[in-house]
């Protein structure tokens, strides 16, 4: 185990992460992110899309779920983390995400946890499952 | 410059490389607010961001058609990675589809320091036919 990983056992919830999504933020991604798709950006291009107006980036989402994986198993974490998920529905500007996790279980040193991503509605926008070697 | 539209199933991207220098880390960190990687001893960089920019350094070589989906991702990590280091990513188209007006695509990333490999990942994404074709 290396720093700052939390001891968890199958059943624990990981420490939950919540962010606000705001047009300034997604913005700020789309520059550090390099992804000029106007459907995150461009209020007058989104708004002719099935979303009606601009909606977050996939991968800021799951930065938000990264974050959660990262505070629960440390280093161990960004030396060994697997993670699949499905994006299941968007986020858009104004909605306030809750990032979070629960262990599975635990074999073979690896522990498998259950990861989602819910807007202030509880809807699930991301699922999946990560595994991290312990 | 071409989009993603125009690229088959079996297509190899170039490789690209690119430096996790300090100010791009820093913008990546303020625009997901990210405070757990921080809290590490050691430079760390968090690994969505070793994603982040290698998909970055691919949209420099074809872009995204308008309109463009992320339907799924998987994503594994190998070596933490910290500031400063020079990477090379690798990509290739690994399947396509069309169904319903939308081409659905998987793209295979792999992330590398030098010989050693970081970073696996495979986007899995969609977009409307009609509109890349009109970009």
């Amino acid at each position: 185990m290396t720093q700052q990983s939390m001891s968890l056992a199958a059943g624990a919830a990981l420490p939950k992460v919540t962010k606000t999504i705001t047009q300034e933020k997604i913005n700020a991604y789309s520059l550090a992110g390099g992804d000029g798709n106007p459907l995150h950006t461009d209020p007058a291009f989104a708004a002719g899309t099935q979303f009606g107006g601009t909606i977050a980036h996939g991968m800021l989402v799951l930065a938000y779920v990264s974050e959660v994986l990262t505070a629960a198993f440390g280093e161990d974490w960004l030396a060994s983390g697997r993670l699949k998920v499905r994006f299941r529905a968007p986020a858009r500007p104004g909605d306030t995400l809750t990032a979070s996790g629960t262990v599975k279980r635990i074999e073979s040193g690896k522990t498998i946890c259950e990861v989602e991503c819910r807007n202030e509605g509880d809807e699930v926008l991301v699922s999946g499952e990560a595994e991290v070697s312990r | 410059m071409t989009t993603l539209a125009a690229l088959e199933k079996g297509y190899d991207f170039p490789p690209v490389s690119f430096d996790l220098g300090d100010e791009w880390v820093d913008a990546y960190v303020a625009s997901v607010e990210d405070e757990a990687t921080g809290a590490l001893d050691g430079a760390f960089v968090p690994p969505m961001a070793v994603a982040a920019l290698a998909i970055r350094a691919l949209l420099e070589h074809a872009s995204l058609p308008p309109g463009t989906l992320h339907a799924g991702q998987e994503l594994g990590f190998t070596a933490p990675v910290r500031r400063g280091e020079a990477l090379t990513v690798a990509a290739r188209i690994a399947s396509r589809g069309e169904r319903a007006g939308w081409a659905l695509m998987g793209v295979e990333l792999a992330v590398a320091r030098g010989g050693e490999a970081v970073m696996t990942g495979r986007a899995t994404i969609s977009f409307p036919l009609a509109e890349a074709a009109a970009a």
